[in-house]
């Protein structure tokens, strides 16, 4: 009889921006029922703090699915407002709020405790409950000791594992060997795991500047010409689905025709692609699902709607101000995609008059493809500045900014607003004034977010340790899969692009020199030396340096540099040749190949959301095999007992 | 709501398992710094012990901050040449940092961990992270008062640098109690021997430390400059000599690159730095690529003999003269290498050649640093002087117990080659080179041999102790830790 039940297992995530928490495994194990955002609020009283203001996204069943697509991106925050109007309160902004996790490292322990209160009592669980603790990589053991003794002196608990969130990814995918690229908020992780086995020399850990935030930072630098593009905006700017991260060589689409930018990457293509296809996949991607049996259909129709007449219209409408007609459209339109059309046409429409030249290059490649261009936009953009929500800030903030075409609500039709996109979008925007619509046209910024080198120091990261990967030889299993998570990394394009970074900067192509000499065949049964010091081939399957069965003439153009060789070679047959002391392992250079692993899709629910939150499907499983199906065997987890007679220094007998 | 426990108030050690001391080791290198808890099979914290330095005089430490390339960023590193201390400073922020990075926590670092957070942190949180700081250093002034602290020195580490490693230790860092280990010493007892001769092949030196029950003996020791650096430059040296010369391009140079026929120009697109990084940063990236070229390509000719001795290896060839251990190699299959640019090509008897002067001074290379080298300082007569310098009868045992260790030594073929050296130099007694065949045995030996030390029982007792120290002095040290 195993110590616990499924039901019994909590598991916590905390992270810099959201922490994961869920109680009991179901079935099917399905993404964290529990998203809360990792901040707490400083009360009155010094030392503590209240969580008054978190906003907290009870996912019931529905709107788990949404989630992650929309707020994979960037946060838990989006979820949460379609929930309950009384939460409104929380609606206020986070200013002031203390963020105990920052660059993956705990800088705030009051706090984080309190956060970690606060969780425990939101989910409530009872008495007999383990804790599994996902911890960021860069946790010092110091800290695994103080989260042990917190919770096992606090909560009582009777039993806590410490898992590290690379380890719990593997086990999400099932998959001994691979390299683990956390991308979260302030930092990536990059991690090589070996046969279950973490390898902590040579392990990235943080590494500055490579996660969403640096993305953000980056939009927020570009766009600083230009008003309105706060960072809040460009937040939201980056969590949309215009934003996104080119392969290196499309790098600047302004030059690009749209033809090459189609074919270069066709991720993106596929994203941002076609008409219909785009209709789709936004959907897919924007819509809440939670919404349930409308959204398909009156999207699309709608959509159809505005992109045969209504564009022109719309356009005319926004540059006119008249902005009430276009909320009642936009009301119908929820769809983020719908929007962006518009826009791209608003904006074709726009360029004429406005005729700025960066948009006449766009112009053309809209017509060319419905790719990248002009979207311009940015729709939904419920808060301008999270300070003020005040509606009189947004107004003004709205009229300031020419370039954006923007239909100020009224008030009151923001308010009707408000709750009719929660309602259908399920999106809830940070910006918890809510309401607010308005779209902003970006030109081609919105593909360099990443463009400050993100890529290149985050490549340079993973190949710095794949290389120091004590396992030589397990290098080229390393590189053939990598693992990409975190909602740092559910920028379009990001893995992608990531990927194709480190493909041209750090694959190994077959040498032309290479293809003879290191595939030689030996078909001749090993000549022996005749001297008891000559040393044999030590590894089978290596290859000896027989020449016999190669084309001569190969041979040859493969030896020029060795003249010596050439008569040996025309005497193969002949004569037995030197034995091959130095076995030949082929190429030991690696990466020769460099691909994403992949992961079972036993999960429908996971499937769905995406799996830029493996880690957490990861501590399922493992929470699964280490309290029940393992009972404590193999020492995965401290038991209170243990923790009395070790004290908190014990967590580091237990694996994982 | 509030209250969590104070996370300071760890229950007190006497409390569990009382007797049990964990105790910190600290492998200090001049490529690297391992630390780690003793007991464990591999240190947990490993980073590069050249650090970045900022015009600011901010320094950089950590792999995440020194391969981010900076136009002002200056690569040094706080050893000399020799393998010892030069700038205490810097060293003893890095050895901090080892440990406080992976282990205790950055909390417990004084406000000089400004430097150590990449100067990325804090950006949107300042308030916080003040606040952390100055919680911090009203908590503990110092940041290593938890644990004992062993730490290893090169085996000719001056009296002068040792008592000052034990200052920062006891003074700085307030630790309870302290002990200096040679790196020998520790690789020896990493393979669970007391009487051995250590080789130990590192970056800067390679040091040869004879090790009799236990004692070290000092007069053995001798040391040379023919490690994994000087193997670095003998391969540029290599590179230069082929025509066309081998471009050595650092991968942050390159944008991407493509793939082109062996020999042909590089095709790549490089990257454009308004203000390029600095030499010894190009430098420091450059050694990057000659570790991967040392890794999948060089390789030490195995023996028997030199490289351009008469081949012995079958009978045919034999009997044509002149027929050397050169021509063997060159017909042995060349291996291919590409360069970050794209640029590559195939490496026959380069590759043997290039490590080759590790024993034979006069196959080395020509480098600008060093035109010629001497005799003494190869491999095989630095064993030997070190023989010479040991007891007749000692000589015996050691040769049969040889440990060969260090990252240097994970050069193909190189354990063997110095066995059949030193076979042929010492034909009578047993020769037996023992070379861990795990890379992280061999690359960690001294630090894992430290490891096993302190978790030894009757360590305990050699402990140098906070008292003791402040009632001696630093020059304890030399009476405690031979």
């Amino acid at each position: 009889m195993p110590p616990f039940r499924d039901d019994q297992i909590f598991i916590i995530a905390p992270g810099s921006q959201t922490t994961l928490a869920q109680l009991g495994l179901p079935e099917s194990f399905t993404p964290a029922r529990y998203r809360m955002r990792s901040r707490m609020f400083p009360a009155e009283k010094e030392g503590e703090y209240e969580a008054v203001k978190i906003r907290r996204k009870q996912r019931a069943e529905p709107s788990a699915q949404p989630q992650h697509q929309d707020g994979a991106i960037s946060n838990g925050g989006v979820h949460e407002q379609g929930q309950e109007p009384e939460w409104e309160e929380d609606r206020v902004s986070e200013e002031g709020a203390i963020w105990p996790v920052r660059h993956g490292r705990v800088v705030d322990w009051t706090c984080f405790y309190a956060l970690m209160e606060h969780v425990y009592n939101t989910v409530n669980p009872p008495f007999h409950t383990p804790i599994l603790l996902i911890s960021e990589p860069a946790w010092t053991l110091k800290d695994h000791e103080r989260v042990t003794q917190f919770f096992f002196e606090k909560f009582k608990v009777p039993a806590f594992g410490v898992m590290d969130s690379a380890m719990a990814t593997t086990y999400a995918y099932g998959i001994p060997t691979a390299t683990v690229v956390d991308v979260g908020l302030h930092k990536a992780d990059v991690t090589c795991v070996t046969d279950f086995l973490l390898h902590d020399v040579g392990r990235s850990l943080a590494v500055p500047g490579c996660g969403g935030e640096a993305m953000t930072e980056r939009l927020v630098e570009l766009l600083s010409a230009r008003k309105g593009f706060t960072k809040d905006v460009c937040e939201q700017l980056k969590k949309s689905s215009i934003c996104e991260i080119l392969p290196s060589d499309t790098d600047t689409p302004d030059d690009e025709p749209a033809s090459a930018g189609g074919a270069a990457n066709p991720a993106a293509a596929a994203s941002t692609g076609a008409d219909g296809a785009a209709v789709g996949s936004r959907k897919s991607s924007v819509v809440d699902l939670p919404r349930g049996p409308g959204p398909g259909t009156d999207v699309g129709e709608e959509k159809k709607l505005e992109d045969d007449e209504g564009v022109l219209d719309i356009a005319s409408i926004v540059t006119g101000g008249n902005m009430s007609e276009y909320l009642a459209q936009k009301e119908r339109e929820k769809q983020e995609k719908a929007v962006a059309k518009q826009q791209k046409k608003a904006s074709d429409a726009q360029q004429q008059a406005a005729a700025r030249p960066a948009r006449l290059p766009n112009a053309k490649r809209t017509r060319n493809t419905f790719i990248y261009e002009d979207f311009a936009l940015l729709d939904a953009m419920k808060n301008v500045g999270m300070n003020s929500q005040g509606m009189a800030d947004m107004q003004s903030a709205l009229e300031e900014g020419p370039n954006k075409r923007q239909k100020t609500p009224e008030p009151q039709s923001a308010i009707s607003d408000k709750p009719a996109d929660a309602g259908l979008d399920g999106v809830v925007d940070r910006g918890p004034s809510g309401g607010f619509r308005r779209e902003i046209e970006v030109g081609p910024e919105r593909f360099q977010a990443a463009s400050r080198g993100i890529l290149d120091t985050l490549a340079d990261a993973i190949h710095r340790t794949v290389q120091s990967c004590s396992d030589v030889n397990k290098r080229s299993d390393l590189w053939d899969n990598m693992i990409i998570i975190g909602n740092g990394s559910k920028v379009r394009g990001f893995k992608e692009a990531l990927l194709d970074t480190l493909n041209k900067k750090y694959m190994i192509s077959p040498s032309s020199a290479t293809i003879f000499t290191s595939e030689l065949p030996s078909n001749l049964s090993t000549p022996m030396a005749t001297g008891a010091n000559t040393p044999q081939p030590q590894l089978p399957g290596q290859m000896a340096p027989h020449h016999s069965g190669v084309n001569q003439l190969l041979l040859h153009a493969t030896t020029a540099q060795n003249p010596q060789l050439h008569p040996q070679s025309s005497s193969i047959l002949g004569q037995p040749h030197h034995s091959a002391h130095h076995a030949h392992s082929s190429h030991a250079q690696t990466p020769t190949s460099i691909k994403l692993a992949k992961i079972p899709d036993y999960f429908p629910e996971w499937k769905e959301v995406g799996y830029d939150e493996a880690s957490f499907l990861g501590a399922q499983v493992a929470a699964r095999v280490l309290f029940v199906m393992d009972g404590g065997v193999s020492n995965g987890y401290m038991t209170r007992t243990g923790y009395n007679e070790q004290g908190p220094g014990g967590i580091h007998e237990c694996v994982l | 709501m509030a209250s969590a426990m104070p996370p300071t108030q760890a229950p007190a050690n006497a409390e569990y398992a009382g007797d049990e001391i964990n105790a910190l080791v600290l492998d200090s290198g001049s490529y690297t710094t391992r630390a780690g808890f003793a007991g464990e099979d591999t240190p947990k914290s490993v980073v590069p012990t050249s650090y970045g330095s900022l015009p600011s005089g901010e320094r950089l430490f950590g792999e995440n901050a020194i391969h981010l390339p900076r136009p002002d960023m200056e690569i040094r590193n706080p050893y000399n040449s020799d393998g010892i201390v030069e700038d205490w400073d810097t060293a003893a922020r890095l050895w901090e940092y080892s440990i406080t990075s992976r282990f205790t926590g950055a909390k417990q670092t004084p406000p000089t961990r400004n430097g150590l957070n990449d100067g990325t942190g804090a950006k949107d949180e300042n308030g916080d992270v003040e606040m952390e700081m100055e919680q911090a250093e009203d908590q503990q002034e110092q940041p290593l008062a938890e644990f004992p602290l062993l730490m290893s020195e090169a085996p000719w580490n001056p009296t002068k640098a040792r008592e000052k490693t034990m200052e920062i230790a006891m003074e700085e860092w307030g630790v309870p109690a302290f002990f200096l280990a040679k790196t020998g010493q520790l690789a020896a007892y990493s393979q669970g021997k007391a009487t051995a001769l250590v080789v130990d092949v590192g970056h800067q030196n390679t040091s040869v430390t004879a090790l009799w029950e236990g004692m070290v003996l000092r007069k053995s020791i001798f040391h040379t400059h023919l490690a994994g650096s000087w193997l670095n430059s003998q391969i540029r040296a290599m590179f230069a000599t082929l025509s066309p010369p081998v471009p050595l391009v650092p991968h942050y140079m390159v944008q991407f690159k493509q793939p082109v026929d062996a020999n042909t120009p590089s095709a790549a697109t490089y990257a454009t730095f308004s203000k390029p990084p600095t030499a010894s940063f190009r430098q420091l990236e450059e050694d990057r690529v000659l570790k991967s070229f040392k890794e999948s390509v060089v390789q030490a000719w195995q023996g028997p003999g030199r490289l351009d001795s008469p081949s012995t290896n079958n009978a045919i060839n034999n009997s044509s003269a002149g027929y050397t251990n050169v021509d063997y190699a060159k017909g042995l299959p060349p291996k291919p290498f590409e360069m970050p640019d794209g640029w590559n090509s195939v490496f026959g008897i380069e590759r043997f050649k290039v490590a080759e002067g590790l024993f034979d001074h006069r196959a080395a290379y020509p480098t600008p640093a060093q035109p010629e080298l001497k005799g003494e300082s190869t491999l095989p007569s630095l064993l030997s002087r070190s023989l010479q310098a040991c007891d007749v009868e000692t000589r015996a045992p050691l040769l049969n117990n040889v440990i060969l260790t260090g990252a240097g030594s994970l050069i193909e073929k190189l354990p063997e080659r110095l066995q059949s050296d030193l076979q042929t130099m010492f034909p009578n007694p047993k020769v037996r080179v023992l070379a861990n065949s795990s890379a992280p045995e061999r690359k960690f030996g001294s630090w894992v041999g430290g490891s096993v030390l302190g978790s030894l029982g009757t360590f305990h007792q050699m402990w140098v102790s906070r008292q003791e120290y402040s009632e001696f002095g630093a020059g304890i040290v030399e009476k405690r830790c031979k």
